[in-house]
Formats: structure tokens, sequence, C-alpha cells
């Protein structure tokens, strides 16, 4: 049982921190919270299983191409919003504001566009039978989101430490201002950013139906808080730390559903609040976030 | 002899106590000539609610995405009184309003996170409390999922009475804070909390106040809507949607003014009521799209388009 | 402990600081800073960029708290308390970078602090012409240039009748004219009794209107004394010119 509760709680964790990387990322790069995250999540999800159930294109494959969409999406999206704000005189609290309107507006159209009922995918899709790890078994679908979650989190990781516009990445996430001056195109790095972000939300939405068991329109704001939890937990603006922090999540979250699970539902809340309060440079980190 | 400091005028004071009496006289005589009670009900609720929220969102910039967590507290608090202890309704509400406000106290501590960090976690924590009150194994105390109905003490009539006053009072506050040392304290604490310090301001005094107050008005103004609607569900009275009209009103009409808000509800509720659409999501869209829209073209409201400084709109 | 400019009267100096800590993370942007003030004395503290001069000032107006030593007003503890605690001790400051309250106008400006402060019944426009904003009164701060703000920031801080006043670089970025100008207004304000730090780069304004100097590296004070004598102190010497 505690064997089982870890292991899942790892894997679960992986997937978590997939989960909250875009948020962290965008965070990171333009100091904006966009509580749109969990909406761009049940998109990717839509996504995955229109085209299953209507052309049976395997979800992997369907997980390519809306990456290549999503960063085509967020581009034009940064130009739209972002720009704008940042010009305003309070543009973290407008950013907040603007993304939980853009939140709604998509949350609206995906209920009107697909129901307001949950849908799901059967797990078998992605591979037969449980799979075996540390003599637990558990299926398929959670061993292959925790996979791609690995290889999502290591692809950032390249693009950020490898790459010459991850590097430029990083001096816009460390100073913005010097950034500005030294003449980066602040702006583009941003959009690509953004981009990004929204794609690896998508990437997570995708594997969504599997790990969440189902999708409904009205998931957003829910995972938008999980996220914002996890990169809580871990520390903004850190690839890395995002998976620390989702594994630290999932093993709780596995904890509390074997041990309490009629109060599970509670963990994600209480663990924003409690890690804001007691620790509000987040475990691995050292950021100042009071007022 | 020294001349007394200038204290805001009367003649900002007088406009507003003017509007105050003319939008409480409104909502206490409209029923005898609309005879749609409820929407009357419901547009004085969100009146309360988009003031309650100006009040720590327009003068403290403390933006409470979990603010119906109040509402749903006060609803919850007046609910049980009346179900266990057979509380009448008035008292009812008094202990409705003070779960609020104890729900307002266990949240100080939120008020020491910045901007964004406080929008997530005040919303994470009316999840949290949405979960606690309509978990099943609560069910013996809360009802749990099934919801209150409380048919005994149904009264539109007094309860209607109860929430124009509400109205009065809640709109007296913002009278209050637009026109004394302590509004425009509020008001320097949001334009910069280490200068309001260094004005001699007690920083964090003013927040909480300021974040009581707005507790509760929004517990007190729950607990009447339970007693009006008298059947609803958890979802009902801790529904998100509820912060973001409050929002939205506050936001279209121009907050840290009292007649912002008060445009707010009137053009955007009764917009809302006149179409009548009849799906959710339609309402959804539209109010998101707004929200959109406003942040990007006219952050401070439809107040600024009267005058740039929306400091000096009533 | 005594050092020199502690009169011998028995009084003890309205303010004193001793071996002053203060930390971010691992390094100590303050390490033992300690000095006196009197009552109409102004001392000015000098050092090189990054060597805890605004952080001292910080830690005296209560934005930070300190980590270790004391601040003592009139001898009595201060340290850790909050800024509008201090400021109905007497304490006040302007900042480096000013920080008015932008949507508000002037006169609010002033108004809040006069109603705050130890003096309610002030007159604002006392305290607003004193900073010569006499012409933009109803100006919201926002639209004002950045030496009018300066002169806000002094404006709001008098307003509230301190008695140590700590000036943040109040000279940076002024016209010679307009230096003299500041230098008499400052001299002015310790005729009134009141004690003043001031913290800045151009030396010669320091020359100007300090009765001595504090200078400052790492954290610490190295020197205590008149700027003649600093400039040719050795370790001065070494810190200004040494890097």
């Amino acid at each position: 049982m505690l064997e089982y509760s870890l292991l899942a709680g790892i894997l679960f964790g992986l997937y978590f921190g997939l989960v909250a990387l875009g948020l962290n990322l965008i965070f990171g790069v333009m100091k904006i919270v966009n509580l749109a995250h969990g909406d761009f999540l049940m998109l990717g999800g839509y996504g995955a299983y229109i085209v299953f159930t209507d052309f049976h294109v395997n979800p992997l494959i369907t997980l390519l191409v809306e990456i290549v969409i999503f960063v085509l999406i967020g581009f034009p999206l940064y130009y739209l919003l972002v720009p704008r704000l940042q010009a305003s005189r309070d543009p973290e609290m407008l950013s907040l504001i603007l993304f939980f309107g853009l939140s709604q507006v998509i949350e609206a159209l995906a209920t009107l566009r697909f129901g307001s009922s949950e849908r799901s995918i059967p797990g078998t899709v992605l591979g037969d039978g449980p799979i075996s790890l540390f003599q637990q078994t558990f299926p398929v679908a959670w061993v292959v989101s925790g996979a791609i979650s690995l290889l999502a989190v290591g692809a950032i990781y390249i693009y950020l430490y490898r790459t010459r516009i991850g590097q430029l990445t990083r001096a816009v996430m460390a100073q913005r201002e010097e950034a500005l001056s030294t003449g980066i195109d602040v702006q583009r790095i941003s959009a690509i950013a953004f981009g990004i972000g929204i794609a690896g939300a998508a990437v997570a939405g995708v594997l969504s139906p599997f790990m969440m068991g189902s999708i409904t329109p009205s998931m957003g704001v829910g995972i938008t808080i999980t996220s914002f939890a996890v990169i809580v937990i871990g520390s903004l603006g850190n690839p890395l730390g995002t998976v620390a922090g989702g594994i630290i999540y999932g093993v709780a979250l596995m904890f509390m559903q074997t041990y309490f699970s009629s109060w599970a539902n509670l963990l994600p809340y209480l663990l924003l609040i409690a890690i804001l309060l007691v620790k509000p440079t987040g475990l691995f980190g050292r950021r100042m976030r009071n007022a | 002899m020294r001349r007394l400091a200038v204290r805001p005028a009367p003649k900002r004071l007088i406009p507003m106590l003017v509007i105050l009496v003319a939008v409480v006289a409104a909502f206490a005589a409209a029923p005898r000539v609309y005879s749609n009670q409820l929407l009357l009900f419901n547009t004085i609720v969100y009146l309360v609610l988009a003031q309650g929220l100006n009040i720590i969102y327009g003068f403290t910039g403390y933006l409470p995405f979990g603010y119906v967590g109040f509402f749903g507290a006060g609803a919850y608090g007046f609910s049980l009184a009346v179900l266990h202890w057979h509380t009448p309704p008035l008292a009812a509400l008094a202990l409705g309003t003070l779960v609020a406000i104890i729900l307002a106290l266990i949240l100080t501590p939120l008020l020491r996170l910045s901007g964004a960090y406080f929008a997530v976690a005040n919303l994470a924590a009316s999840e949290a409390v949405l979960q606690i009150v309509s978990n099943p194994n609560l069910t013996d105390f809360t009802k749990g999922p099934y919801g209150i109905s409380l048919e005994k003490i149904y009264n539109p009539t007094l309860s209607y009475g109860a929430a124009v006053v509400t109205l009065a009072f809640t709109l007296a506050i913002v009278v209050y804070l637009k026109s004394s040392r302590f509004g425009l304290a509020l008001q320097a604490i949001r334009e910069d909390p280490i200068s309001a310090g260094m004005a001699g301001v007690n920083v964090v005094r003013g927040r909480v106040l300021a974040w009581l107050m707005s507790a509760l008005v929004a517990g007190l103004i729950g607990g009447i809507f339970a007693w009006y609607v008298s059947v609803f569900y958890p979802e009902t009275v801790f529904d998100l949607s509820v912060s973001i009209f409050a929002i939205v009103f506050a936001l279209f009409g121009g907050t840290a003014t009292l007649v912002g808000p008060i445009l707010g509800v009137l053009i955007l509720y009764g917009i809302y009521n006149v179409i009548g659409i009849s799906t959710p999501a339609y309402f959804q869209l539209i109010y998101g799209l707004l929200i959109v829209l406003l942040i990007l073209f006219l952050p401070n409201g439809i107040v600024s388009l009267i005058d740039r400084g929306t400091r000096r709109v009533p | 402990m005594s050092r020199e400019g502690s009169s011998g009267a028995g009084r003890p100096p309205i303010l004193a600081v001793e071996h002053l800590v203060k930390r971010f993370g691992g390094f100590r942007a303050l390490d033992g800073v300690g000095f006196t003030l009197n009552a109409g004395e102004i001392l000015g503290l000098v050092g090189p960029n990054g060597s805890g001069k605004t952080t001292c000032i910080n830690v005296i107006s209560g934005i930070y708290r300190p980590d270790g030593g004391r601040v003592l007003l009139d001898g009595h503890a201060a340290g850790g308390l909050p800024s509008h605690r201090l400021v109905r001790l007497g304490v006040n400051r302007t900042f480096q970078v000013p920080k008015p309250f932008l949507a508000f106008t002037v006169r609010e400006n002033v108004e809040i602090a006069v109603a705050y402060g130890r003096d309610p019944h002030a007159d604002p426009r006392e305290f607003i012409a004193f900073a010569g904003l006499g012409d933009v009164v109803e100006r919201q701060a926002a639209t004002l240039n950045s030496a009018q703000q300066k002169m806000l920031d002094l404006a709001r801080a008098l307003s509230t009748r301190p008695r140590l006043l700590l000036v943040d670089e109040l000279a940076a970025g002024l016209n010679p004219s307009e230096l003299e100008v500041v230098a008499e207004k400052l001299i002015s304000l310790t005729h009134l009794g009141i004690a003043l730090v001031v913290v800045e780069h151009l030396l010669g304004f320091i020359d100007r209107i300090a009765h001595r100097v504090v200078v400052m590296n790492a954290g610490r004070d190295i020197f205590h004394g008149g700027l003649g004598e600093a400039s040719r102190d050795p370790q001065v010497i070494e810190v200004f010119l040494g890097g």
C-alpha cells in the first residue's frame, strides 16, 4: 500500500509537473499569472478527445500536432494582449483580471461547442495491460504520461540551457529591464515563451483524460489552482523546481486518496494556502512575494 | 490660530448622500410598482457584493477572487443556526455575518501576500470552504452536497426589507470611505504601502479593517440571500461566478467610487435580464469578453469617461 | 558607548545606532554600523555604492527589521517598530526614488500625512509652500517631474513634524542653483531643532550642510569626523579610490 502510493504519487507528480510547467515558464518570463492556463489544458484535452472519437487518431499523434498549433495560437495571442498590458499602470493585477476573463471566454466557448458532460478516452488506447514497476502494477496510461512528462521537462531544459533563444529567455527571466536595455528582442522572446507555455498546457491536456479520468469544459479553474500550487511548492521560473513541486504534490495527493480519501479534494487548496503563508518563497526558491 | 487641515469638503459628501438615498428609496419602493421582486432582490445582492468588493479592491488594491466565500459563509451560518438551533431570522443573520467575519479573520494572514498571490490564495480558500461544506462526511451538520431547505422561515417581504437595509448600510460605508481620512488612508496604502507607513498610517490595521468590512457586508447579504430563497445548494452560494459578477460590475463602473459599482450593476445586470438569454454559457462568454475588453481599453471603468482621474467622481 | 557628537549634557542623543546588522540571505548589508546624532545636527552618511547607507535608513525608518544591534530614539529602543509608530515618535524620511501617492494631488499627499502625523491641526499649505510646490497644489503627483516629486516626499515627511529626518539622495539630479536652495532649506530645518541624516553622493553638497560625516563601507562605519579629515584618512581613500 505504502509503496504503491509512493510510486503512483511519483508518476502523478511527474504529470503534475508537466501540468504546471507552462504556467511557470510564462510567469518566469513575463511575470504574468496566466489564469487561463487550465483552460488551455482543457482545450488540449478536447482536441485529443475529438480527434480520437471522430477519426480514431492515437492521442500521442494528436499531441505532436497540438504542440505546433498551440505555439502558433500563442504568438498572436501574446501580441494582442500582453504588450498593451505591460504598458499599463498595474500590469500584474490587470493581467490577472484579463486572463481570468480569457479563461471565462474559453470555458464558455468550450461549453457551447462540446456540451458540459464529462468525456473520456479508454486508457487502453495508449497500450495494453497494466505495467509492473518495482512489484507494483499501474495502468499503462500513467506510466506513459509520466514518461512524456519527463521528456517534455527535458525538452524545456534543453531549450533554456542549450539553445541561443533559451539563453536569451533566461536573461529576460533574470532581469527584464536590463535585457531590454541590452537590445534583446524581449517581445519576441516572451511571445515564444508564451507559445511554449500554452503548448505545454495542451500536451498535459492530451494526457488529462487518462490521468484525471475525464474532462469537462469547467475543469480549467481547478487545474489552474492546482498548477499554481505546484509551482508555489517548487520554485517560480525554474522548470526543475516545477517537477519537484509536482512530485511532492502527487505523492501528497496519493497518500490523501489512500488514507483520507473523502478529504483528498481539499488538498491542492490547503497546500497552496499553507505554503504561501508558511514559506512564501517556495520550498526551493527565494523570490520575494510579500506585500 | 492654526487653521484646521482641509478635510474632504462637504460639497463632495452631499451628492453622495443624495445618490445613496435615491438608490435605497428606489429599491424600497420598487416592489409596489414592479412585480418581479426576485429580480429586484438579486440586483440588491449584486449591488451589495459589488460595493463590498469595491471596499477591499477599490480602496486597498487587494483583489479577492474568492469573495463569494464570505457570501457562502454568511448563507450557511444563517441556515445552520436556523436549522440546528431554531434561531429567529434576525439573530441568525447576525450569526451568519459573524461566521463570515470569523472566516475573514482566519484568512487575514493572506493579506501578507501581494497581488496575484493574494488573489489566487483567496480563490483557493473559497474553494476549500466549499469542499468542506459540501463534504458528505459532514452531512449531519451542513447537509453536505444535498443543500439547505428553510421553508419554515420563508418570508420574502421581510427578507427583501433586510436586503434594502443592508444596501443602505453598504452604500453608507462607501460614502464614509470616500469622504473620511480613513478612506484616504486606505487609498494611500493601495498607492504605496511603504509611503503610507511614512505618512503615519497603520498599514496592517487599515488593510485588516477594510478586509473585515468587505467580509461583513458579503456575509450579511449571504445570510439574507439564504433567507429569501430558502432552498439552495452549496454550489449556489459558493459559485465562483458570483465573485466574477461582483468583480465585473465594480470594474465596469469604476472602483474606488460610489457611483461606479452602482452603474456597473444597473447597466450590466439590467442588460443581462433584459436580453434574458437562457444559456448560462452565453453569459459567461459575454462577461469574459467584457473583462478582456475592459482591461485592454477602459481599465478605470466607465466613470473614467466622465473624468480622467476617477478620484474626483463621487 | 559614547562616540564623538553625543553631548555631555546628560540627555541621550536623539538617535543612536549601535552595532546594527541587517542580512539579506547570506549577505550582510549592515554589519555592525553605529553612530549617534543630536537635535539640530546634520550628519552626512557617505560611502561607495552598496556600502549600506540606504539599508541603514530603511532600518531606522522601520521598513526593514534589524537582525542585530539597536536603534535608540532618545535612548529608547525603537528597532523593528513599524513605520507608522516611528512616525509618531518623530522619525520621517525621503526616498532615493521618490514615492509619492501618484493618484493623489499634491495637496492630498500632504493632507494624509498631516492627518496621521504628530500635529493633525497643522496647515498642509505650510509644508507645500516650504517645498516650493505652491504652484502645483492641485496637480496629480504622477504629473510632477522627478525633482518636484522629491520635494513632495520632503513636504510629506515634514508634514508629520519629525524630529529626526532621514534624507536619501535628495540632491541627485538637481542643478547648482536648485542645490543651493535645497541646502538652505535643510539647514533651516536644524534651526527648528530637527536632526538630519543626509545620504548623498555629491560631496560638495555634504560639505555645504553637514556638521560631520560617517563614512560607511561594507555595512560598517569606518570613519567619524569632518569631511576634510575624511578625505585625508588612508582607509577612506582606500575605499573610495582603491575600490
